[in-house]
């Protein structure tokens, strides 16, 4: 399904639309006060009016966000959910709706939260977090005539929480080779896009017919790494390629649904402790400690021997910490193939070919020495 | 003909070199050092008695002056450092990683604590983390919500807190007290200097200007290596006199000057003097930039923020947190910069486009739609990287300038 219908859906069934970035946003409590919030990451597609609001040394999810939100031509938007984000993000909220004026569109709502960038052992932030997140609600509750109750947010918690639960169980299918790496990552993508209650019923439906475990080469085990996942192209050079994903860094996946509080005391302590206990992530700034420690762990319970990085290209969150990665990877023997995918990549992905089947070989190498079988 | 090297110029090297030198004694010494990022206020490291403060970025921006800057990237490059990052990074971590010699300072001493924080731009916090990891010493980062109208109370305090939360931890690292009258005299010198800086940024009214914009991105410096103290007031003060009296006896920068312009971005500074020499050949002067117009301001406006004895200095610092263009937003940065088009007579505006920092440049686009909007003046883009020459093209560039030149010749022949 394309992104674009998945909105539609929502706006189709008569809730306020909020579009939101950066990836962590408060999806719970946006839903359980009426609205629609849905997370623009992800998108498709050309890009034409944002080119004349922003360069193209900004990376290809603000190009493509901004392109959405400015075009809309439908009005799927009602409102504009962020908190703070990347350099680039953060200069956004007002270029959207410069471009929006440009095309004749209306100015939308705006919603903000400045989510604390401080580790709790240096600075306790929590009461500025939960000032932040009483200050959203009264805005939300005063834009569009709705209230909010503990009782419905508890009720969000619980379904988003299904909603995190299954896509673990997806991960965890793909792992044990019962499910295709493009076809998993094709049905979140798709999920990301739908209310919440249709994204349940889909992954529901994707783990109905996920296969049984079937034995997996060992050398092929590999963790794929990143902001977005790769496109489609890549990632069916992934599978075909006979690389096995047995874990996910990847920002839109993994590090969203991976964790989130199981007690807490009202709203805004679930989120003190939702962005203060979060998978650790690139974007978080407080988190760059926790996240290589994160990692390892996961690359060798997994026991991958291999480290796919998808690169977005112009992240500087994300490459900053390309170098340590590589060399910690290294040093437990870990193989890292980075590649770099940009705007203009996308539709070329014969370009990769050589370079993920050379990793494969790599791999299927290593093991064969290894076990002596070569 | 070349301008005689002014006072001003000769005790800005001297007062640089000696802050360096001074950093390096004290390192030697047993102080703690401190690496802040450029807004960090250095004036809380004055509150005690042995602490020495350094900027990456300002030694970044020196390193790119003397022309070093690409082969300092590279460093960082072969690193695994992607050339897409900004140029400051690739160039600290450049130097860090076996290139102290090619430094024209050698470098800098050894931190013990790193400071960033984020208002600037976020990735001076991953920045920041590189060197925490690589050295294993601690990184407290200061997290600065980003304006977009005037700075609101919660956020100050929340900066306020912070700023108390880093006392507390350089109190336990070296054993030492916060010393808040140390702290307050320190606070006082900065707006002191602050005061004399306009001075100096006010000769630009002049017609012609009594500085160039590269004056002010050179002169910048002190605020960074010497803040809070009274050797900086003192520079500035130098600046300022010196700089108003050859106004009055007509010595100017460019004394034919047919063009006054506007640069938005960070300084070129490994452009200096060849983008000043060429333009003033062809009668323009970049008179200012929002990015040294900005200091000692509040966010959205160049104008002094007054220092008041009857605050808290920590409310000060934290009030005057966001100034730095990069920390505020579109509407703020219009009402900054129509403030600086009206007040100084600007005929154009360059809009850098810097492909290394991406919070002064994604925007600039709407920037200059809205100006070219506002005032009847042309405006121009180029690209351009600060600190890594590699990235910039000298004669595209000022195929553009040549363009912009033309187009406010040709409108004064219409008028
Ligand atoms: S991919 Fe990186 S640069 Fe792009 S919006 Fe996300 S964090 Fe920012
Ligand atoms: S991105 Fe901009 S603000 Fe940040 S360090 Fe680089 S030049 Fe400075």
């Amino acid at each position: 399904m394309k992104p674009l219908d998945g909105i539609r859906r929502s706006k189709e069934a008569g809730k306020p639309v909020i579009g939101c970035f950066p990836l962590y946003p408060p999806l719970e409590l946006l839903h359980s006060m009426g609205l629609a919030p849905v997370v623009l990451w992800g998108l498709r597609g050309p890009v034409h009016d944002a080119d004349r609001h922003i360069q193209n040394f900004a990376c290809s999810v603000a190009r493509r966000l901004a392109q959405v939100v400015i075009d809309d031509a439908e009005g799927l938007f009602d409102g504009i959910f962020f908190y703070n984000g990347c350099d680039t993000l953060r200069n956004l909220p007002e270029i959207l709706q410069e471009g929006r004026e440009e095309l004749g569109r209306d100015a939308l709502p705006v919603f903000r939260v400045h989510v604390p960038m401080v580790p709790a052992e240096q600075t306790d932030a929590s009461a500025y977090l939960r000032n932040e997140m009483q200050n959203l609600i009264v805005c939300l509750e005063s834009a569009y005539g709705l209230s909010f109750s503990e009782e419905s947010f508890a009720e969000s918690v619980a379904l988003y929480g299904s909603a995190r639960a299954l896509c673990l169980q997806l991960e965890e299918a793909v792992a044990r080779g019962g499910m295709a790496f493009s076809d998993f990552c094709d049905t979140l993508m798709s999920a990301n896009f739908l209310p919440v209650e249709e994204q349940i019923e889909l992954l529901e439906s994707k783990i109905a017919v996920a296969g049984e475990e079937r034995a997996l080469e060992p050398s092929s085990r590999v963790v794929v790494s990143g902001i977005l996942p790769p496109p489609p192209a890549i990632c069916k050079l992934i599978d075909d390629a006979g690389l096995t994903v047995v874990g996910n860094d990847v920002a839109a996946f993994h590090r969203s649904y991976a964790r989130a509080p199981q007690e807490w005391s009202d709203v805004n302590d679930y989120y003190v402790r939702f962005y203060r206990d979060h998978f650790p992530c690139t974007t978080l700034l407080y988190s760059s400690d926790a996240r290589f420690k994160a990692l390892t762990s996961m690359v060798e319970a997994s026991g991958a021997d291999g480290f796919v990085f998808i690169g977005e290209k112009f992240c500087e969150y994300e490459y900053f910490e390309l170098p340590h990665l590589e060399e910690k990877l290294k040093e437990k023997g870990v193989s890292v193939l980075p590649l770099e995918i940009s705007i203009e990549d996308e539709s070329t992905a014969e370009t990769y070919r050589t370079r993920i089947e050379a990793f494969a070989e790599v791999l299927a190498g290593a093991e064969a020495t290894v076990s002596g079988t070569s | 003909m070349a301008r005689e090297k002014t006072n001003a110029g000769t005790h800005l090297t001297q007062l640089i070199v000696g802050s360096y030198m001074d950093a390096f004694k004290k390192w030697k010494e047993g102080a703690l050092v401190v690496w802040g990022a450029i807004v960090i206020p250095a004036e809380i490291f004055r509150g005690f008695e042995n602490v020495v403060y350094c900027v990456p970025e300002t030694h970044a921006a020196l390193c790119a002056a003397k022309n070093v800057g690409p082969e300092l990237c590279q460093r960082a490059e072969a690193l695994g450092y992607s050339m897409d990052l900004c140029s400051y990074p690739r160039i600290d971590i450049g130097w860090v990683s076996g290139g102290r010699k090619i430094s024209p300072t050698s470098g800098l001493p050894k931190p013990g604590l790193l400071v960033s924080d984020n208002n600037d731009c976020s990735l001076l916090t991953k920045w920041f983390d590189v060197h925490h990891r690589n050295m294993n010493i601690p990184h407290f980062m200061v997290d600065v919500p980003f304006c977009y109208g005037p700075q609101e109370e919660k956020d100050l305090e929340y900066i306020v807190e912070q700023f108390r939360d880093l006392i507390s931890l350089v109190e336990k690292m070296t054993g030492q007290t916060f010393n808040i009258d140390r702290f307050f005299k320190a606070s006082i010198q900065t707006a002191l200097a602050m005061g004399e800086w306009k001075r100096f940024l006010e000769c630009a009214k002049n017609r012609p200007s009594g500085i160039t914009a590269f004056d002010s991105f050179a002169q910048m410096a002190p605020f960074f290596t010497s803040r809070g103290t009274p050797e900086m007031v003192e520079h500035y003060r130098i600046l300022a006199d010196e700089t108003e009296e050859r106004v009055k006896e007509g010595d100017f920068p460019v004394p034919d000057e047919k063009y006054r312009l506007l640069w938005d971005n960070i300084a070129p500074w490994h452009q200096m003097s060849r983008m000043s020499t060429r333009l003033m050949e062809l009668g323009a002067n970049i008179i200012a930039a929002p990015y040294t117009l900005c200091i000692g301001g509040l966010e959205g406006s160049f104008e002094l923020f007054q220092f008041s004895l009857d605050k808290d200095p920590l409310w000060y610092m934290a009030r005057t947190q966001n100034m730095s263009v990069c920390p505020y937003g579109l509407d703020l940065r219009t009402d900054a910069m129509s403030w600086a088009i009206e007040e100084l007579g600007i005929d154009g505006v360059i809009f850098a486009s810097n492909r290394s920092c991406k919070v002064f440049s994604v925007m600039q686009m709407d920037q200059q739609r809205r100006i070219s909007e506002k005032f009847d003046i042309p405006t121009v883009m180029i690209e351009m990287d600060h600190a890594d020459a590699r990235k910039f093209s000298e004669e595209s560039a000022y195929m553009r300038l040549e363009a912009l030149l033309e187009n406010i010749e040709s409108r004064r022949a219409a008028a």
